[in-house]
């Protein structure tokens, strides 16, 4: 932005001395805490991401390329609200909480209340993202998957899916669409439809005519809208087969 | 923004410079230092013409601010590391260098691959040159100029 010309910020604060913005902790309650300048290759290459947290490192590991991964933060991915970014979908599916300090101190926000628009989240004027919380992982499954028209591209359509077990049994479920709309394409009843159904065939048709209705994407240099719809269902269908395959093969 | 002087370690050697706080690590070495060898391509970090090593990992150095990168090492490529010569030997062998623009960043994502992966698979380094944009397409030579250099090892 300052490299284009657009922003010309009058001061510059480098926020990189602060130690608990950087890096990832397990937290006495077994969830995990990411700080908001931790980078996506730390993110892409932490082990505790297992189960149904795997989501969020398979979104890491796909975001543009090696370089920018070394750089880039996922404070500063969130805060963007690019609605074609990796991290949104896969942030809501698995039912991450975004913890935030201003002024007036600090609170916490469901990822799914986070993003409110294209490139706007629910953060107000003065208060920063201060780190992502992840629930404990549970040894469910959690797959991210992205049509673009290259590796590391924008995603043209991305979908994410977490599936939360508990003695063998499914527990929760988050399925979130990227790339069609000004935030992740998500519905309660969808997730808990897939929840009761065990992931089956039928219900996976279901949900993805359910987020294509519910998707409002456009036109872009990318892809048509009705490009988009029309892939919404297919890969939520391959994406719920192949949680069905990796759970069965888990079980 | 004012400039204020910062000591910058840059291809194993201290440098002092003065940058001002908006000054990008790219403008700091090519137009205080006279680093000309990152170029600056689209100066948004699409490109990768201008990458350069951070603490060994490659990194836009249009996107870095001048005055982050004190305390950290700083290689271009002009600097000694690793399979840098190695590199550059076999780009000049296998044709892989057209206009130029593109190779030293190219050199220095492969460098810090080799660093990693000391025999990568082509996957390996298409991946880890992903960030390296050819506009003469000439990627082809590219990896095989990295499949050169690995096999023959580092200097």
């Amino acid at each position: 932005m300052m490299n284009a010309g657009i922003a010309e910020p009058a001061e510059l604060v480098n926020l990189a001395g602060i130690e608990e913005l950087h890096g990832i902790s397990s937290l006495h309650s077994g969830a995990l805490r990411i700080g908001a300048m931790t980078r996506h290759r730390e993110t892409a290459a932490d082990a505790r991401l297992v189960g149904d947290l795997a989501v969020v490192r398979a979104a890491a590991g796909q975001i543009a390329n090696p370089p920018v991964r070394n750089m880039g933060t996922m404070g500063g991915s969130i805060a963007f609200a690019d609605p074609a970014a990796d991290y949104p979908p896969a942030l809501v599916a698995v039912g991450a909480e975004i913890e935030v300090a201003g002024p007036h101190g600090g609170r916490r926000i469901p990822a799914r209340d986070f993003f409110i628009d294209w490139y706007t989240t629910a953060l107000e004027p003065g208060e920063l993202v201060v780190a992502i919380h992840l629930p404990r992982a549970s040894s469910g499954i959690g797959l991210y998957d992205k049509l673009a028209r290259v590796t590391g591209d924008f995603a043209t359509v991305s979908v994410a899916l977490s599936v939360a077990r508990v003695n063998g049994t499914c527990a929760r479920v988050g399925l979130a669409v990227g790339g069609c709309g000004p935030k992740p394409v998500r519905h309660d009843d969808v997730d808990r439809m897939l929840l009761d159904a065990n992931l089956d065939e039928h219900a996976a048709r279901r949900a993805g005519d359910m987020l294509a209705k519910a998707a409002d994407p456009v036109d872009d240099v990318r892809a048509t809208a009705a490009y988009r719809r029309l892939t919404i269902p297919r890969m939520i269908d391959r994406i719920v087969a192949r949680a069905r395959a990796e759970l069965r093969n888990a079980a | 923004m004012t400039p204020a002087a910062l000591t910058l370690r840059i291809n194993g050697k201290t440098r002092t410079v003065l940058a001002a706080l908006d000054d990008t690590l790219l403008t700091t070495l090519r137009d205080a230092l006279q680093l000309t060898g990152a170029k600056r391509g689209c100066n948004q970090g699409v490109c990768g013409a201008c990458t350069v090593l951070i603490d060994s990992r490659p990194a836009r150095a249009c996107l870095s601010l001048t005055h982050t990168c004190a305390s950290r090492d700083i290689t271009t490529i002009d600097g000694p590391y690793a399979n840098i010569a190695q590199l550059q030997k076999a780009f000049a062998e296998t044709g892989a260098v057209q206009c130029g623009f593109c190779t030293p960043g190219m050199i220095l994502s492969a460098a810090a691959l080799l660093a990693e992966k000391p025999q990568p698979s082509v996957e390996d380094i298409r991946t880890g040159l992903s960030g390296n944009l050819c506009r003469c397409s000439g990627y082809r030579k590219i990896i095989e100029a990295v499949q050169l250099a690995a096999e023959a090892g580092p200097q």
